[in-house]
């Protein structure tokens, strides 16, 4: 094998790769105590630094039952390499839906949504996995299943263990089933796309949206026709009619011409789509909503006019790379400042060759003591994926 | 150190009026809202701001002595009852909203805030903060961050968790740490999410930064009469299948029903088997349709009458029924134990036949006042401190309609906390192994098990001075 191997995370290749059959399985491949990454179907292994070492890679694929969905409870429970595809299928037919929306959905697993924490435009008015997350069951460092939370929706016994796992790429147990709240879905679907001309004048709209309506997703960025925002509005018929007018009203003010599509979701599917698989990297950064628009003004201004995306409502703004020099000025002058306000800048996913050559997780605050002792705790031989997660861990 | 050496230098800390040590004035601490069990702490300390409470845990730390944190004592599964740690640290005093940022949907605020303060401080600019327990007049927000305190209105928009960005956490070691903040997707582990519901076993909570939601265009308020609990759960699994999520969605019976309509005269039907009250917010526009879609659900489970309120006043006033009920029991009993479990949705049915079964076999009244949408129910016994035989057979059905809600597919606490109530219940829960993995996250904060010892765990409980329990204070 090789680094471009099918099997290579982050060009690192496995000595070995192992397919368990079961959570019994998954348990025996931890007991053997070898450094171990675990993916599911490869589509978020581009997450997260390159690992110092890896023994063994867990492919979970068939580790992949909907175990239990109780559409009256509105809870679904699904084993960690059960694919978001499969989940929709399942809750879309009563009409429930999990409502996060990452790119590649046919290639997320439930287990890569949990470590890799991903979302997508819905986090607008869903929340992210912290938020939906109500249960989980993992195998720790000796191999022991370990259960916390359950399987109701509101549920304060004991600390709250899922969030342990969430957004900790795998480093601290591996998750083999997980128990979320669902939702109903929406009637309907509906999106607008307003042109602003500029960056700056595209989040201020999106902001004038919020003011004034709680959208279902809320984008702002470089779109097909130039820099604009789409909102997506849900609902039955009459909220729909009324979000229209409201945001036309929004669109007048701001001298902005308003499109509508019928099909939302599928605009919504496209603009979610923009952090996977990039040619060199995405990088994520992280600050205030208000903030969104001057730092894609930033972002363009530094790399030589990227493409940028924006969750406006939660302050997240990627933009795609292709050039590592783009990369590297702004780790070096944009991550500063936005780290001195307070944000961050991550290096989301990257070919490997970038990867090694950058910090991906930028500089951690005084509580990065604590993690390390959170890590030590769950995983004191360092077996889970080491030096994949922040400050390398 | 002696208690009068440890009172001098704490007062030289916080001040002459921060420290309590009178008998006294310490038996206003022996408890919570839970007033089964009580102890009174040797000394209260009641520090003023962030600063002052590091500087207070620091000696203790130095001295190697546990505490116990406390906001307005409204918690109820005795969270705050001192075992086993001598030293109670009051946040009450800490009570400035610290910043408002409007625009990004974010305030920063002190423990001792109280839940209702903020909202109150952002009403004006349409915005809220959304988790509503029912004491939130009193409930600080530091207590809140301790139990992930939820509410009715959680159904929609969440829990304690759900709102909390960040929190400013003083350890037991006396060290001050940030954790979480302002912006979204932190790097690291979700250190905030895991410290929101530890009641108080990593440190004390000084500070939180927590998100503030859009107050909704508009409301609707339902009041529908059912004969039985029966017909109402029915109608309220109805609701949820229909596709819609209330902003809440409650159920009284008819024992509270009565009490509540004593109390306040709203012109509740006391002849009614149960009442649900179900609220739908949002944008104007979808409401009356979303109402409709409810009030045929109700029908179609046979509901006999349906009220809207009007107006706001008429809200109101259905709200403060529901929220205030606690209080109305008093006039049932000169005492009542609220409990608090979780079955599925589903199986609210199942678990309301439960309570009344516990109810007969022990020889008690149960009245129950509950969150039926997210299957949290809080059964009301009702009971006279004075017979200790009733106060031993409230104890029992207590325990007994917990292990129906954890054999239904449950939990023992949807959102009041373990607390020192239940934590000998935790295996009914939770394995060995799992409980191993919660103990191994409490010595990465707490190592010493300084911060609020003998609490949550099963074999952490000792004994506890156990007196008649008083009347309960006002909630």
């Amino acid at each position: 094998m090789n680094a471009t191997s099918p099997d290579a995370v982050d060009g690192i290749v496995p000595s070995s790769v192992v397919h368990p059959g079961s959570v019994a399985e998954v348990q025996a491949v931890v007991r053997a105590g070898r450094t171990l990454v675990v993916s599911g179907l490869g589509a978020h292994l581009d997450v997260g630094a390159p690992p110092a070492r890896v023994d063994t890679l867990v492919r979970l694929d068939r580790v992949d039952r909907v175990v239990d969905h109780e559409a009256a409870d509105m809870t679904v429970t699904a084993q960690a390499g059960c694919s978001l595809a499969t989940l929709e299928r399942v809750l879309g037919e009563v009409g429930q839906w999990l409502p996060l929306d990452p790119p590649s959905p046919e290639r997320t697993t439930v287990g890569g949504l949990i470590a890799a924490n991903l979302s997508g435009p819905l986090r607008a008015s869903q929340g992210t996995v912290r938020d939906l997350l109500i249960g989980i069951r993992t195998v720790d460092a000796e191999g022991r299943l370990v259960a916390s939370g359950g399987k109701v929706v509101k549920n304060v016994a004991g600390y709250d263990l899922p969030k342990l796992h969430v957004g900790a790429l795998g480093t601290v147990g591996v998750v083999v089933e997980a128990t979320f709240k669902v939702r109903p879905r929406p009637e309907l679907e509906e999106a607008a796309l307003m042109y602003a001309g500029t960056l700056g004048g595209a989040a201020d709209v999106a902001l004038a949206v919020r003011d004034v309506l709680d959208p279902l997703w809320l984008e702002a960025g470089t779109l097909e026709r130039g820099p604009g925002v789409a909102v997506g509005v849900g609902g039955i018929a009459p909220e729909i009619a009324a979000a229209r007018h409201t945001i036309e009203w929004v669109g007048a003010r701001g001298c902005v011409a308003v499109e509508w599509t019928r099909d939302g979701a599928a605009l919504r599917r496209r603009l979610g789509a923009f952090p996977a698989a990039p040619a060199l990297a995405v990088v994520r950064t992280s600050v205030l909503p208000t903030e969104v628009g001057a730092t894609m003004a930033e972002l363009r201004r530094i790399s030589g006019d990227v493409p940028v995306l924006s969750h406006v409502a939660n302050g997240v703004v990627r933009a795609r790379l292709d050039d590592p020099e783009a990369l590297r000025r702004i780790l070096a002058e944009l991550r500063p400042a936005i780290e001195a306000a307070g944000g961050f800048v991550v290096v989301e996913r990257a070919r490997p060759d970038a990867k090694r050559r950058v910090d991906v997780w930028g500089h951690l605050g005084p509580d990065l003591a604590l993690m390390r002792r959170v890590k030590a705790a769950y995983d004191p031989r360092g077996i889970f994926a080491p030096g994949r997660f922040v400050g390398g861990m | 150190m002696s208690l009068p050496d440890l009172a001098a230098r704490l007062r030289v800390l916080v001040g002459d009026d921060g420290v309590v040590d009178h008998p006294d004035a310490l038996r206003v601490y022996d408890c919570d809202g839970y007033t089964l069990e009580r102890a009174a702490p040797e000394l209260v300390v009641l520090p003023r701001t962030p600063r002052d409470v590091a500087a207070v845990v620091r000696l203790l730390a130095s001295e190697d002595i546990p505490f116990v944190p406390r906001g307005a004592g409204t918690g109820l599964s005795g969270g705050t009852l001192p075992v086993g740690a001598p030293i109670m640290i009051c946040t009450s005093r800490l009570q400035a909203i610290e910043a408002i940022d409007r625009r990004n949907r974010r305030i920063v605020v002190q423990a001792g805030v109280v839940n209702q303060w903020v909202t109150n401080a952002v009403r004006a600019d349409g915005l809220h903060y959304a988790p509503d327990p029912s004491s939130q007049p009193a409930c600080t927000i530091g207590g809140n961050v301790a139990e992930n305190s939820g509410g009715p209105h959680t159904l929609k928009y969440g829990v304690t968790t759900n709102h909390v960005l960040g929190v400013e956490l003083v350890l037991p070691s006396g060290d001050v740490v940030q954790l979480g903040g302002a912006v979204e997707d932190r790097p690291g582990y979700d250190l905030t999410g895991l410290a929101v519901g530890s009641e108080g076993t990593f440190g004390i909570v000084t500070r939180a930064t927590l998100r503030l939601v859009r107050t909704p265009e508009g409301y609707r308020t339902l009041l529908a009469v059912f004969d039985s609990v029966e017909a109402a759960s029915e109608a309220v699994s109805g609701i949820i299948a229909a596709g819609i999520v209330p902003a809440a969605l409650e159920m009284m019976d008819r024992l509270i029903i009565g009490a509540v309509e004593a109390a306040y005269g709203i012109g509740l039907p006391t002849d009614a088997g149960a009442v649900l009250l179900a609220e739908i917010d949002g944008p104007a526009a979808g409401l009356d349709d979303q109402l409709a879609r409810i009030e045929a659900v109700c029908g179609a489970h046979g509901s006999r009458e349906l009220r809207v309120a009007r107006d706001d006043a008429e809200r109101a006033a259905l709200w403060k029924a529901r929220k205030r009920a606690f209080g109305a029991v008093g006039r049932l009993a000169p005492n009542y134990c609220t409990q608090d479990g979780v079955v599925p949705r589903t199986r609210v049915p199942d678990i309301l036949r439960a309570i009344q079964a516990a109810a007969a076999k022990h020889r008690l009244r149960i009245g129950n006042v509950f969150h039926a949408g997210d299957g949290n129910i809080h059964p009301i016994l009702l009971f006279d401190e004075r017979d200790r035989d009733e106060v031993a057979r409230v104890l029992a059905a207590g325990r007994e309609i917990l292990e129906a809600c954890v054999a239904l597919g449950g939990s023992l606490t949807g959102e009041h906390g373990i607390g020192v109530e239940k934590c000998a219940q935790m295996p009914l829960l939770f394995g060995p192994d799992d409980l191993l993995a919660m103990t191994a996250l409490r010595a990465v904060f707490d190592p010493d098990q300084r911060a609020n010892p003998h609490k949550i765990f099963p074999d952490a409980k000792v004994c506890v001075e156990t007196r008649t329990p008083r009347r309960q204070a006002p909630l």
